[in-house]
């Protein structure tokens, strides 16, 4: 039941050092299909090919080549690239520490678990708690498997550390501010109203009561043709889900509706 | 975060029939309507993010471009899109096809509209749910609905929680605002999540107090205000950029882009480089400016000053190339 840690390392600090062992955060829920010959069913291959000529090139006679500008690439042989690749030493180094909201959300990449190792326990929980006290996020990078990573370290109210990786720096596009001309600048009136609106169908975040529905229907879907079941599209087609969620979300919109009917109408 | 393989072209289809309607100038690769109560806001949805740059061509041994093409060893030959079609195996090992038809009706009513059914705290949202974010831009005649959600959204510091389907799968979404601009953060579903006990972490513990004080120590030894660009920079993309110029210097190994351009592949996969400050223009007549924002009718709010905060975090160094163009990259 427990999942396998993928690496392990050590949190370097100042002089000290924690060893941790990483876990991934995210399990694939996905369906998974297979691409298939329409003709027979017959499963399908990729190949790697010669655009021009469709010719198949085998995997020792591939290369890659960086694009270098507009005009020209430069093919890096893998002797050339291996020498490129990182030293890897199992550092993870904490680089600063800064305020939570010194990083947007649109830099979180990929979550992990640090869970402790077996010898480094008790510094393992004593940064956690010292971590948990400061209400800053840590700012990491290491080597894992020939590969650069830049991580944010934090702790959860559970009392573990998290580690998620960050978007390179030229990855995340900025955008100036925004200010909209005279004529589409909502007036504080219909701010106001909007505010209440808004107020009316807020609650906490509660993820769990959020499904993704469009998979579970895949499965249903699935399953009926897998028993044979003879399915016209409509029957496909989503009926109104009886979930309390749902109900209680319809409820709680339609009451909102009712109170802001007539003032949506303006804003809209 | 691809639930299945995709065929190469079916991404672009969408987004043909988007520009069709005739509402935007502009080609997104999704278009719909975010509602909350009764108000509607018709938007495209663009990416925030674009691959690292370190993305390298496959070409083979001469230089010549390499592609992906699916090919059926039974017949030996190269397939189509047409010809390929989805099959699931269940556990028994049999193969039920689905059907585009089918995977189209799972979920119609979600492909064009995101309902905003609940708002919450930004803060509340753990960053372990954040996916993925895209750049939301209203419709011509949607300006000012777009600027009273994206100032309500930044006044409260709350986030629209919504879902909607976007080929053939189904996404989580939180609607933020920053600067004036709405964003839609793709969230994980909870089940997409492992609990600690999941993972099998031992029983959290209480740090030994000596021992905490001595990490809180080093903690704030390294304590800064701000985030250093420098440290989330590439390296793994220059490093093999200052490679590639070496070996372009003394001549060996330089193949012409040219022909590697013009590929289908790309063509399918990254489609074409909107401007998205022209779109932002014609839909709100907007100005870009600093900091400050003169959108606001009333005094700032705690919520937006954070948000200005934000905007004093550094972010992509080329700012201006990346703020004028934004690559439509699939994911």
């Amino acid at each position: 039941m427990a999942a396998r840690a993928i690496w392990k390392g050590s949190l370097v600090l100042g002089e000290h050092e924690v060893p941790v062992k990483m876990y991934s955060a995210v399990q694939d829920r996905a369906v998974h299909f297979h691409l298939l010959h329409d003709k027979d069913l017959s499963p399908v291959e990729q190949r790697i090919v010669r655009k021009d000529n469709g010719h198949e090139v085998p995997k020792e006679q591939q290369r890659k080549a960086f694009p270098l500008d507009d005009q020209r690439a430069v093919i890096l042989e893998p002797d050339e690239l291996a020498r490129l690749a990182p030293e890897s030493d199992r550092a993870i180094r904490l680089l600063r520490f800064v305020p939570r909201d010194a990083l947007g959300n649109q830099w979180f990449d990929r979550p992990y678990y640090l869970g402790p190792d077996e010898k480094g326990d008790v510094d393992y929980f004593a940064l956690a708690d010292a971590l948990g006290g400061k209400e800053r996020i840590g700012i990491a990078r290491w080597v894992m498997r020939d590969k650069r990573y830049v991580g944010a370290l934090a702790v959860g109210d559970d009392g573990y550390l998290r580690m998620t990786t960050l978007r390179r720096s030229e990855q995340v596009l900025d955008v100036p501010a925004i200010h909209p001309d005279k004529a589409r600048t909502p007036s504080a009136a219909e701010v106001k109203l909007a505010e209440q609106l808004v107020d009316s169908i807020t609650g906490p975040f509660t993820p769990e009561e959020w499904h993704n529905d469009h998979r579970e229907r895949l499965h249903q879907l699935i399953e009926a043709k897998a028993k044979g079941t003879k399915l016209t599209l409509v029957t496909a087609k989503p009926k109104e889900a009886t979930s309390d969620l749902t109900e209680s979300l319809r409820a709680s919109l339609a009451q909102a509706r009712s109170g802001a009917a007539a003032k949506g109408k303006k804003v809209a | 975060m691809p639930e299945h393989r995709r065929r190469p072209s079916s991404s672009t289809s969408d987004a043909a029939s988007d520009a069709a309607s005739g509402a935007t100038l502009v080609r997104s690769f999704w278009s719909g309507t975010i509602t909350f109560g009764l108000v509607s806001i018709p938007v495209d949805l663009f990416a925030a993010v674009v691959p690292r740059q370190k993305s390298m061509k496959l070409v083979d041994e001469e230089g010549h471009p390499l592609g992906r093409r699916y090919w059926c060893p039974k017949h030996e030959k190269v397939l189509d899109d047409d010809e390929l079609v989805r099959g699931y195996e269940t556990d028994s090992g049999k193969v039920i096809v689905v059907t585009d038809e089918e995977f189209a009706s799972v979920a119609p009513e979600k492909s064009r509209d995101i309902e905003l059914k609940r708002f919450v705290a930004v803060d509340d949202i753990p960053p372990f749910f954040f996916d993925r974010p895209y750049f939301l831009a209203p419709d011509e005649r949607a300006g000012k609905a777009y600027a009273l959600l994206a100032e309500t959204m930044a006044r409260t510091g709350k986030a629209g929680i919504g879902s909607f389907v976007m080929r053939d799968h189904e996404y989580l979404v939180a609607i933020v605002a920053e600067q004036g601009m709405l964003r839609a953060e793709v969230l994980r579903y909870a089940d997409e999540l492992r609990t600690p006990e999941q993972v099998g972490l031992p029983k959290a513990e209480k740090g030994d107090a000596a021992r905490v004080r001595a990490f809180a120590k080093e903690i704030d030894a390294l304590a800064e205000a701000k985030i250093d660009p420098a440290e989330l920079a590439d390296l793994e993309a220059e490093t093999l950029r200052t490679a590639a110029e070496q070996k372009a210097n003394s001549g060996k190994g330089v193949v012409s882009m040219a022909e590697l351009e013009g590929d289908e592949d790309d063509a399918a996969t990254s489609a074409q480089v909107i401007d998205l400050m022209q779109v932002l223009r014609e839909s709100l007549g907007a100005r870009a400016g600093k900091g400050t924002s003169s959108a606001a009718p009333e005094a700032p709010s705690p919520a937006r000053k954070s948000a200005a905060k934000k905007t004093a975090s550094p972010k992509a160094p080329p700012a201006k190339k990346t703020a004028k163009k934004t690559k439509r990259a699939a994911e």
